[in-house]
């Protein structure tokens, strides 16, 4: 979870499973898997993945939106270290000027299960400026005003 | 907060530019004159107008006139399209993630 009132253009989700980091791993990373638990109902359902799983490989996901509309989500891995990194980029269909991010996830082994810690960053960073972070300021004035009232 | 769809693409649209938050930068806290605003880049000021032009149309930026000058002020609230919009992608990994521990600890 990311602390309250931080304006912040990051992501940072945790939740342990009771599995091997392997097992983990292997759900998130495995096509035939994802397709499987990557869905939400009521939001989105996933009908396709395909993916390369290696550095520089593709990844596309393939599904249907809530109101009917098909979307896609693609992107390209830059770490792949199994069963503890995987490290991707994340490119929607249906964002406007269409931003790509990155999102690490970590597998930790730790006592009775696996801690899996997504980072999703670079949510509004534009493509062609990489590393020029100007959201956590942007959403800084975003706060202000809040504050003022 | 409804925000329409073309809204919030302009608001999107407004920040991606990294002039365009440079200017917003300069005008958070205080109003400042497009001259004023055009002095601090070295871009030229007819630039500098279109870049404000399209913060305005974004609603981000609302102009005041004060005799010959234009007086420039911040206008945050429709950036509360983007806190909602990053706030939705947090739902959307705590649900996914929900549903990748319940796949694998059910399929073992």
């Amino acid at each position: 979870m990311t602390s309250a009132g931080t304006p912040s253009d990051t992501i940072v989700q945790e939740i342990t499973v009771r599995a091997p980091a392997a097992r983990v791993f292997e759900a998130f990373t495995n096509p035939d898997e994802r397709v499987q638990w990557w869905s939400a109902p009521g939001r989105f359902r996933t009908t396709s993945v395909a993916s390369d799983l290696r550095p520089g490989g593709r990844w596309v996901m393939r599904g249907t939106r809530a109101d009917g509309e098909p979307f896609m989500i693609q992107g390209e891995y830059r770490v792949v270290e199994p069963p503890s990194v995987v490290e991707f980029t994340w490119l929607p269909d249906w964002q406007p000027d269409a931003t790509e991010s990155l999102i690490r996830v970590e597998f930790t082994e730790i006592d009775g299960g696996t801690r899996v810690r997504l980072t999703h960053s670079g949510l509004t960073t534009e493509r062609s400026r990489t590393g020029h972070r100007g959201w956590p300021q942007i959403l800084g004035y975003l706060q202000d005003y809040a504050e003022r009232g | 907060m409804v925000t329409s769809q073309a809204a919030r693409n302009a608001v999107f649209r407004a920040i991606a530019d990294p002039t365009r938050r440079e200017i917003l930068k300069h005008l958070r806290g205080r109003r400042r004159t497009v001259g004023e605003l055009a002095s601090k880049f070295t871009q030229s000021r007819p630039a500098i107008s279109k870049h404000l032009r399209l913060l305005r149309s974004a609603g981000l930026v609302v102009t005041h006139e004060r005799g010959a000058a234009r007086l420039c002020e911040l206008y945050a609230a429709p950036l509360r399209a983007v806190d909602a919009w990053l706030r939705d992608y947090e739902a959307f990994w705590t649900e996914s993630l929900r549903h990748l521990k319940r796949h694998v600890e059910e399929h073992r």
